[in-house]
């Protein structure tokens, strides 16, 4: 009789992990496979995903940094500056009737812009860290990639509210496609990149922790390459691949709240683990890249045809 | 003697008693500690009068109420034979340290005051024990006892550790006290967690540290 | 005080689950008149790797601890008093020049032994340090290659999943750590902004604490109580790392099982343990003995163990058992900040300079590690008794201050020395035993350590803006009392941990080392155990080795 030994890296999860992934890409295929017959013209439909893009990296944004800055105790004042620009972009994307135009411009405008700053804020409290551009720095001082999903966010509400006025076809579909195909793929490596530096933090300890620095990566070759040359096969795969990473962020919000769960006093202990576990909302940023993306690889096909 | 420091009036550590920063086991202890103090076990009437005046001189609380009992925990320390696992080669083993201790002190009050330790007011008992501590003592029972050596290794030790030990103690200097399964988030100074007390820091250092 | 310790729970084929909070694992047992393959002394950081090791290996083992087998979520009060249960608080003499302070200080008693109360710290010795005598002038050589030793630290490292930093600033280039360091508290960074400005190099501090989940194990939650026992099992500890390993593989623990003596025929070779456990007296047969009861009881139960052919203790033909007992230098300067650091937030020193053990050019042999330090209260308010006599509301006072307190603390190397040691006194224990001596005693180069550290840590200190230093001197830690050399006359046991004198008795916890280094031990004796391990698997495998039926 031989006891459990207590697990770690099980060779089940990494085979679960791998079938995971398998499953993900397969199933984004199977749904690209039977799409309705087209009605609506392809720019309303990329105009929608870009919205809900913009809403999904505006929500994700809110949460994440109204918790992190809470976390850090929003002891400068600039750090309600985060929340409630992504907030506002919320607003424009979810209830776009509630702003006239004008403002929700605005609105994102001033989010592209505090995404930018807060960068430059970010890196003023890494290099007052003692050990400044330091790894532990990098780990635990204001992340300096973070602000970035709050650019997004910003860009992908531009983009949205630039699609709501009309179609864009041929060349002019091509341009803006291609554009948003763009922002796309820098949307998903900065992602990525941000998701490395954290899962490196956690040392990978869950096998299922690379599939965001993988799958990511993949897709946004796969947008590059269809933006590139926008045919049949090329875009298929942009979105198969884009389908699978938008599922993958769903998934991960999941496989975070797991993470709670299995820190100290996990659930019942809501008030530590929501802020030191790996965050709820900030898989989901990788869902809202990923249906900007759709949004632009239905341009790409209007452009084609 | 001075004032009692009171960095953080108001700031009670047993505040967290019921949320997820106690466990069981730590509140059992605590409760415990609270709630049953020991009956004198050990030590003789007379020995504990100068027991009980040598706790209110190592830790005097002129400012609580309701004092955090010390002698009580000695005594059931030496009762129970708890020793710290050092037996210093200059002195006996722990309990006849603490007997011959406390007869040393109260000869070195009748000697020098010529009255017993526990009948001395509070400043001569603290000079005496400084007297001590400094090996100034003119009292035979300490011919084979190190002053210093007892007095800070063992005596004062036990007490403190006691003392320290105690969840107003804890208050008092604003520790943030027992932490599990919660532990912390805000590592950083001047930051405190959202389930900790705000200490609310003095107005003036200089006042607190004198 | 209520809980105490726990009546005996490994029995009767079952052992503790660590990780629950009342339950069990499997256990393989043995009887007393069984032959067993190993009876190993003592489950701390060098028993407990071998017993693990051992098993892993297909050897029958058993292995004794004098002290009870916890369940960390259950049994570990966030309260000092309730947690002396850790300790070996029976009492020690202690005596010499400079008597070392016993129990609390550098003693656990406990399954897992002193790692269940260790501060975590794990650091590598410099890989110099093994040839010190003949590389560095002073101390002795060890008989082992250091490339060795840090293949044997790669493998505890990972065991133990140490969180450190992405490149450790000094010696060779290591392996990454297996996880990430930790988020460097207040009172780390306080030392980090001392050393730069003093412009010497620090680093998160590479500890036993896990930043990231590990099986049933949650990643630290920085509640401070480490020195205590961890409440969460965050903490690495032999007691949830290789013990469970060693029941997984087979391996019986024993836990409340004191050894008096270990039993020696007439060619001199050891035969089983005498051990009192449960109330009774008992004896364990066995092929082959392994002592692993620290520098203290290893020294005292190879005393207490004269036989036929060992006249004057076992494995004392020369007189060697018991001698050159180290300590470290463990002074300390402390300081009040204007910030609240809150020093209790975290593990206690999550932030190290080695940088006078990587530096050569001092008046002085050997070198010390300064870490930055997050005492609690009783612990820091006895260490202000007994360092400044502080008492009354001078005391109250100073303690005040204690979450605007920073500090500093070394640990720096002592000087191997055949006066100190460990020695039989004629008193006795409460089971008969005999009661050790220890006899210390500080040389004039480690006093030139400490002197040295405390004037360097106060510059630091200031530099980080801490006003009203005081310093704190004391010691931590043991090593020697057995040391591992080269031949019969200069040593007790070989580069095997092979006593000399009876080659089926081995040693292989901190009491081997010839050395004490600038750097805390017990990554050194695990990874030294490990690779004791491996030799006499290796010896095993070429028939050198008495094996049971
Ligand atoms: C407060 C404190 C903090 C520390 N912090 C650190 C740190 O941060 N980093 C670091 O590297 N080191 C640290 N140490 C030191 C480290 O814990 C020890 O050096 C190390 O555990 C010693 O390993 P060992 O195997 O030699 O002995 P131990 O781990 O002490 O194990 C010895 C075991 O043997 C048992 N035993 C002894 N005699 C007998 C007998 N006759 N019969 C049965 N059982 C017996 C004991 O009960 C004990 O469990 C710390 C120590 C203390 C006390
Ligand atoms: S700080 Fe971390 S290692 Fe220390 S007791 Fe708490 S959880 Fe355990």
């Amino acid at each position: 009789m031989r006891p459990r030994v207590p697990s770690e890296r099980s060779r089940r999860a990494v085979a679960l992990t791998a079938l995971a992934s398998v499953g993900l890409v397969a199933g984004a295929a199977w749904v690209s496979r039977r799409r309705p017959p087209r009605r609506r013209p392809e720019g309303s439909r990329a105009a929608r995903q870009v919205r809900q893009g913009a809403a999904l990296l505006a929500g994700s944004v809110l949460a994440d940094s109204t918790m992190e800055h809470y976390r850090g105790g929003f002891h400068n004042r600039t750090m309600f500056v985060a929340p409630v620009s992504s907030g506002l972009a919320l607003v424009s994307a979810l209830a776009p009737g509630m702003m006239t135009r004008r403002a929700r411009q605005a609105v994102n405008a001033g989010a592209v812009g505090a995404g930018l700053a807060g960068h430059l804020f970010h890196l003023r409290n890494v290099l007052r860290r003692p050990g400044a551009l330091s790894w532990e720095s990098m780990f635990y001082a204001a992340p300096l990639g973070a602000p970035g999903a709050m650019t997004l966010a910003g860009l992908a509400g531009l983009a949205a509210t630039r699609l709501e006025t009309g179609q864009p076809r041929g060349a002019e579909a091509l341009r803006a496609g291609r554009i948003g195909s763009l922002g796309t793929v820098a949307g998903l490596l900065g992602t990525t990149a941000e998701v490395a530096l954290l899962h490196f933090r956690g040392a990978f300890h869950n096998p299922m922790m690379f599939a965001p620095v993988i799958l990511p990566p993949l897709a946004a070759l796969a947008v590059a390459d269809a933006a590139r040359r926008p045919d049949r096969a090329r875009l298929r795969l942009a979105r198969i691949l884009l389908r699978a990473t938008a599922a993958m962020g769903l998934a991960g919000a999941a496989f975070h709240a797991w993470g709670v769960h299995r820190n100290m006093g996990g659930w019942r202990n809501w008030r530590q683990n929501l802020q030191v576990a790996p965050p709820l909302p900030a898989p989901p940023s990788f869902t809202g890249v990923a249906l900007a993306g759709l949004g632009a690889a239905h341009l790409l096909e209007e452009a084609r045809r | 003697m001075t004032d009692a420091p009171r960095p953080y009036p108001g700031y009670d550590v047993l505040a967290k008693w019921d949320t997820p920063s106690w466990d069981a086991i730590t509140r059992e202890v605590v409760a415990h500690r609270l709630d049953r103090v020991p009956e004198r076990r050990f030590f003789e009437p007379a020995e504990w009068e100068t027991l009980a005046a040598l706790c209110d001189t190592v830790l005097p609380q002129p400012d609580r109420e309701r004092p955090i009992p010390l002698a009580p925990f000695v005594d059931a320390a030496m009762a129970e034979d708890r020793t710290t696992g050092t037996r210093w080669a200059a002195l006996p083993t722990m309990r006849e340290a603490w007997r011959r201790g406390l007869a040393a002190i109260d000869a070195e009050a009748r000697a020098v005051y010529g009255r017993r330790f526990h009948a001395l007011p509070a400043d001569a008992r603290e000079s005496l024990l400084r007297a001590i501590d400094d090996e100034d003592v003119r009292a035979p029972e300490w011919r084979d006892l190190p002053p210093r050596r007892l007095f800070r290794h063992v005596l004062a030790n036990e007490i403190v550790r006691i003392y320290y030990a105690h969840p107003d103690a804890w208050s008092e200097i604003g520790f943030g006290g027992p932490a599990s399964p919660r532990g912390y988030v805000r590592l950083s100074a001047n930051r405190r967690d959202a389930w900790e007390a705000d200490l609310e820091r003095p107005k003036r250092r200089s006042e607190r540290r004198k | 005080m209520t809980r105490g310790i726990p009546d005996v729970r490994a029995t009767e084929g079952r052992a503790p689950d660590v990780f629950s909070r009342d339950g069990w694992v499997p256990m393989r047992s043995h009887r007393d008149g069984e032959d067993v393959d190993f009876a190993i002394v003592g489950t701390g950081a060098g028993g407990g790797v071998m017993a693990a090791k051992l098993a892993e290996a297909g050897f029958s083992v058993v292995a004794f601890d004098a002290g009870p087998f916890f369940r960390p979520l259950a049994d570990f009060a966030s309260e000092e008093r309730e947690q002396d249960k850790l300790y070996w608080t029976d009492e020690r003499i202690s005596d010499g020049r400079d008597p070392i302070e016993l129990g609390s200080n550098n003693s656990g008693r406990a399954v897992g032994g002193s790692t269940v109360h260790f501060q975590m710290v794990a650091l590598r010795f410099r890989p110099e340090w093994f040839l010190a005598r003949s590389a560095l002038g002073y101390g002795r050589d060890w008989p082992v290659d250091w490339r060795e030793m840090w293949r044997a630290y790669d493998e505890v490292e990972d065991a133990l999943k140490i969180a450190g930093p992405v490149r450790y600033p000094w010696g060779p280039r290591r392996g990454r750590y297996p996880y990430r360091p930790h988020e460097v508290n207040a009172s780390g960074l306080v030392l980090a902004r001392g050393a730069e400005a003093l412009g010497v190099g620090w680093a998160p501090c590479p500890i036993a604490t896990l930043s990231a989940p590990r099986g049933r194990a949650p990643p630290c939650v920085y509640r401070g109580f480490c020195k205590i026992g961890c409440s969460t099992n965050a903490k690495q500890s032999i007691l949830n790392t290789y013990i469970p390993r060693a029941l997984a593989a087979g391996a019986e623990v024993r836990d409340l099982a004191m050894v008096a003596r270990i039993e020696t025929d007439a060619s001199g070779r050891a035969t089983g343990l005498h051990y009192h456990r449960g109330g009774e007296w008992r004896f364990q047969q066995t092929r082959n003995v392994v002592v692993a009861g620290y520098s203290i009881e290893t020294p005292r139960l190879l005393l207490n163990s004269a036989g036929p052919a060992h006249r004057h203790g076992l494995a004392n033909a020369e007189g060697l058992v018991g001698r050159e007992l180290m300590v470290h230098v463990n002074d300390a300067v402390w300081g009040t900040m204007e910030d609240e650091i809150r020093w209790y937030k975290g593990p206690p020193s999550m932030a190290v300079t080695e940088h006078w053990n990587y530096e050569d050019r001092k008046d002085f042999h050997g070198g010390y590690a300064i870490m930055s330090q997050g005492p609690l209260p009783t612990d820091f308010a006895t260490s202000m008794v007994g360092n400044l006599g502080a008492f009354g509301m001078d005391l109250r006072r100073r303690m005040a201050g204690y979450n605007h307190m920073a500090g500093l603390k070394i640990v720096g190397e002592v000087m191997p020395d055949p006066e100190n040691r460990v020695t039989l006194s004629d008193e006795t224990d409460a089971l008969g035993l005999p009661v050790p001596r220890i006899t210390f005693g500080y040389g004039e180069n480690d006093r030139a350590i400490g002197r040295h550290a405390r004037g360097f840590m106060s510059e630091m200190l200031r530099a980080a803006g801490a006003t009203d230093l005081f310093e704190t001197t004391g010691t931590a830690h043991l090593m020697g009392g057995c040391p591992m050399g080269f031949s019969p006359q200069d040593s007790v046991v070989d580069a095997d941990g092979r006593a000399w004198s009876c080659d089926n008795l081995w040693i292989c916890d901190g009491s081997v080392m010839p050395t004490g280094g600038g750097v805390n031990p017990s990554l050194t004796i695990m990874a030294n155990s490990a690779r004791i391990g491996h030799r006499i698997r290796a010896l095993a495998a070429r028939g050198e080795l008495a094996r049971a039926a």
